[in-house]
Order: structure tokens, then C-alpha cells, then sequence
């Protein structure tokens, strides 16, 4: 047996499993990513519905099973993300048929307490800081840094090296502050670009504590991400990389669990006080293919996913494609300077 | 303390928005020194351009009851009501009062209902 058979096996175990479980994660309100009376997913017709579309993940897992066993492995890769989506659309192309009417009335708390970037903004913008601190020292002393840098690493140590030149290194630099950047505009977008979908009771409790949530997770990504930059810059032959990647998989297992168990919104903590769903208040007509959210009207950057856990770009806002545009030319930039 | 609109009514939301603030005002619930929430937090979460919330705010604001702050917040501030309306107001109140009457009742409401509704309206007026 391969190698590549000994860790894509248990990939594809663990993604199915989750695929498995994705459908019950979303708001109650929503099924599929249309929306339905709460009580629709519980039904005969919810629970079939719910049924074949485990069928096709766990059906096409098996056949890359088969492939990954008979040394196909980028056909192991495929096939399972070309079931899941198949399945997806033809659960939701079902679903639409049960579809429910948008619920239009709005109830908003004038005295919602206020929420704040975990650790405020100096925290979340010292990482990049750093990286500019770096680049600026980086500058004035490139004679003094290795002769060549690790820009890729595997389960062995680096794979990957550049020669260090000036463009080399700010190329490097600025692909980790371009992430780093990414992620602290993404979690003040959740704080000053999402729509908040209950603001009263246990069900905006449990919303709160989600999002808080997540714009930790982003925050701590955010200095995990500073250690592969200076490692690979200063010391690229460290054993170091190895702690981070164990770090990282910790920081991501640690939260999927918290996210997994509070549910999208946390409204699975909200439900248990018995609070009704309320859908996530988006029309279903601006959802495209379920995944994909394009309202000019709405001035949300963020909306939380419909099919999944976390959140998604409104594509009809031209702030999102401002900030998209923001965050990816430089870290296009930084790459092209890095295969130079 | 909430704030309830309906996207589907007849009525604009700025308008709605402009009417249930003011409820809140004049029933006291929103109290002199009282923030509102900012203009980009309340139509994020209404699910409306900022602009109207804005327009609401502005009008809230020409009748004395707001005053905006530089970084799109609003507080409310001590207004007094004048002791006695003006007969232009006083007509429209009328008018207003009979034009919805009649209008709910076109929709279904019986008149022992409107009256009751009024009746209700009154007492909590008066217990004020």
C-alpha cells in the first residue's frame, strides 16, 4: 500500500462524515439551502430527501475508495467532490419544491449589547505589523539572511526553496500579510459587514457567542501564520514547522468542534431553549445553486452560508468585490515575485 | 426595546422606521442620552440600504427628537412637546384617523373592533 493510500483513505472518511452531518448543521428554517417550515426536515419527505443525498456521498466515498486502492489517487480526489456537489444540487432541486415563503417581517433590538473584535484591533493588526516590521529589518539586512529560504514544507522538513533576493523575500512577506490581512478583514466584516439574524433572547445569544467565535478563530490564524514566515526567512532549516503544524491542526479541530456543536448562527444552543427558527431572512431567488449569495439590495458584505457552516461573500455588493480585489492582487503579486 | 418592520407592507420602510422610533419616543421607552444604534449596524440588520435608515434618522432628527453624531450615530435629546397643536395638525390627525378607520374596515375589521381599539388607545393615553 502507497503512501498516498495511508492518508487519503482517512481523508475521505472523515470528509464524508462531515457531508454526512453538514445538513443538520444549517439554520431550521432552512433545508438544502431553501427555505422550509421548520418542521419540514423531520417529515417523511425531508427525511428521504436527506437520505439519498447520504446515499450519493457515502456511495461516490466508496468508489474513491476504489480508485485511491488501484493508484488513481487524483480520481480518488475528484470523484468525491463531484458526488457531494451532485448530491447537494439534487436535494436542493427536490427541496425547492417544499419551499416556503420568505418571512419579511423584521424585529431588531435597539439595545443589543455591542460587539467587539476579540482583543480589539491592535490585536488583530499586530500580526501584519510584524510582517512589516519584518520586511522593514529584512530591507537593510538582506546580507545577513540565508542564502536561499523555505517557502513549502512537507511531513520531512522543506520541500521547497527560493534564492533569497529582495524580490524573493517581500514576495514571500507579502503573501503572509496579504493572508493575515484577509483574515482580519474577514473578521471585522463579520462584525461591521454581516447581518445580525436574531437580536433578542437565547437565539442572539447563541449568534453572538458563533461569531465571537469566529473572529477568534481568524485572529489566532492570524499569528499562526507569522511562524512559517519567519521561519522560513531566518531559520529554514529549524525543526520548528513540525510544532506548527500540530498547532494548526489543534487551533482548527478545537473550533470545527465548537462550531459543529453550536450549529451555523449557533442556533442548535438557541434551539435548545426553544426559540422558533427564523431562516436566515436572505431570499431564496439571490442564492445561486444554493452557494452562491448575489443581492445588490442587501448592504451585507457577509451572509451566513446557506449549505455548511460560516459565512459567505455577497457577490452583489461592490464592497465585496472591492475587497476581494484587495486582498487578492497582492497576494497574486507576491506570488509572481516569488517565482521569479 | 425593539423595532419591527414589515418589507412586504405598502408602507416604505423608511417611513416605518421613522413611525416605530417615534412610538418609542413619545411613549418614553427611548429616554433623553439614549444611543441608537448606528446607521450601518440598523440597516445591516433590517436588511436595507443605509440611506434609509438615514432618511429616517435625518427626519427624526428636523422634529427634534435625534441628534446625529459624527460617526453616524444618533442620541436622543430632550425635546418638549409643545402644550397645543396647531390646526393644521389637528385637521390632519382627523383626517388620518378617519382615512386608516375606514380603511381597515374596507379590510375586514368590524366597527365594535375599530372602537375597541380606539377605546384601548385612549385609556393608555390617559394613564400616561
Amino acid at each position: 500500500m502507497s503512501v498516498s493510500v495511508v492518508w487519503i483513505v482517512p481523508v475521505l472518511v472523515l470528509v464524508a462524515g462531515l457531508q454526512h452531518l453538514v445538513p443538520q448543521l444549517t439554520r431550521p428554517g432552512l433545508f438544502f439551502a431553501v427555505t422550509v417550515s421548520p418542521e419540514f426536515r423531520a417529515s417523511s419527505e425531508g427525511r428521504g430527501i436527506l437520505l439519498r443525498y447520504r446515499l450519493f456521498v457515502w456511495a461516490s466515498t466508496l468508489i474513491a475508495i476504489g480508485a485511491a486502492l488501484a493508484g488513481l489517487a487524483w480520481l480518488a480526489i475528484l470523484l468525491p467532490m463531484v458526488g457531494y456537489l451532485w448530491g447537494f444540487l439534487h436535494a436542493r432541486h427536490t427541496v425547492l419544491a417544499y419551499a416556503a415563503a420568505y418571512d419579511q417581517v423584521v424585529e431588531v433590538e435597539l439595545d443589543a449589547p455591542p460587539e467587539g473584535l476579540p482583543g480589539g484591533p491592535i490585536v488583530a493588526l499586530l500580526p501584519i505589523a510584524a510582517l512589516a516590521a519584518l520586511g522593514g529589518w529584512a530591507a537593510f539586512n538582506l546580507d545577513r539572511l540565508p542564502a536561499r529560504m523555505a517557502v513549502h514544507w512537507g511531513l520531512s522538513g522543506p520541500d521547497a526553496w527560493v534564492t533569497t533576493t529582495s524580490a524573493t523575500v517581500f514576495g514571500f512577506l507579502a503573501v503572509y500579510a496579504t493572508l493575515c490581512l484577509l483574515l482580519a478583514g474577514v473578521a471585522w466584516g463579520l462584525l461591521h459587514g454581516s447581518r445580525r439574524i436574531a437580536t433578542t433572547g437565547r437565539a442572539a445569544a447563541g449568534e453572538r457567542l458563533f461569531r465571537r467565535r469566529l473572529m477568534q478563530l481568524m485572529i489566532i490564524m492570524e499569528y499562526l501564520l507569522v511562524c512559517p514566515a519567519v521561519l522560513g526567512l531566518l531559520l529554514p532549516a529549524a525543526p520548528g514547522m513540525t510544532i506548527w503544524g500540530l498547532a494548526l491542526t489543534a487551533v482548527i479541530v478545537v473550533f470545527a468542534i465548537l462550531m459543529f456543536r453550536s450549529g451555523q448562527g449557533g442556533t442548535r444552543a438557541a434551539a435548545n431553549g426553544g426559540t422558533a427558527a427564523v431562516g436566515d431572512r436572505t431570499p431564496d431567488a439571490c442564492w445561486k445553486l444554493g452557494m452562491f449569495y448575489v443581492n445588490p439590495a442587501d448592504p451585507s458584505i457577509l451572509v451566513e452560508k446557506r449549505f455548511g457552516i460560516g459565512y459567505t461573500v455577497n457577490l452583489g455588493n461592490c464592497w465585496s468585490w472591492a475587497a476581494l480585489g484587495a486582498v487578492l492582487v497582492p497576494a497574486a503579486l507576491g506570488l509572481i515575485f516569488l517565482r521569479q | 426595546m425593539k423595532l419591527r418592520i414589515d418589507l412586504k407592507s405598502d408602507t416604505p420602510v423608511y417611513r416605518q422606521i421613522v413611525d416605530g422610533l417615534r412610538i418609542l419616543l413619545v411613549n418614553g421607552e427611548l429616554k433623553t442620552g439614549d444611543q441608537l444604534p448606528p446607521v450601518r449596524r440598523l440597516a445591516l440588520d433590517l436588511g436595507v440600504h443605509f440611506n434609509t435608515v438615514a432618511e429616517a434618522y435625518r427626519t427624526l432628527a428636523e422634529e427634534g427628537w435625534l441628534e446625529i453624531g459624527r460617526r453616524n450615530g444618533a442620541r436622543v435629546v430632550a425635546r418638549a412637546l409643545p402644550t397645543k397643536a396647531d390646526p393644521q395638525t389637528e385637521a390632519s390627525f382627523q383626517r388620518r384617523l378617519r382615512e386608516l378607520a375606514a380603511e381597515v374596515q374596507a379590510r375586514g375589521f368590524s366597527r365594535d373592533r375599530i372602537a375597541r381599539e380606539l377605546r384601548q388607545l385612549a385609556e393608555n393615553l390617559e394613564r400616561r
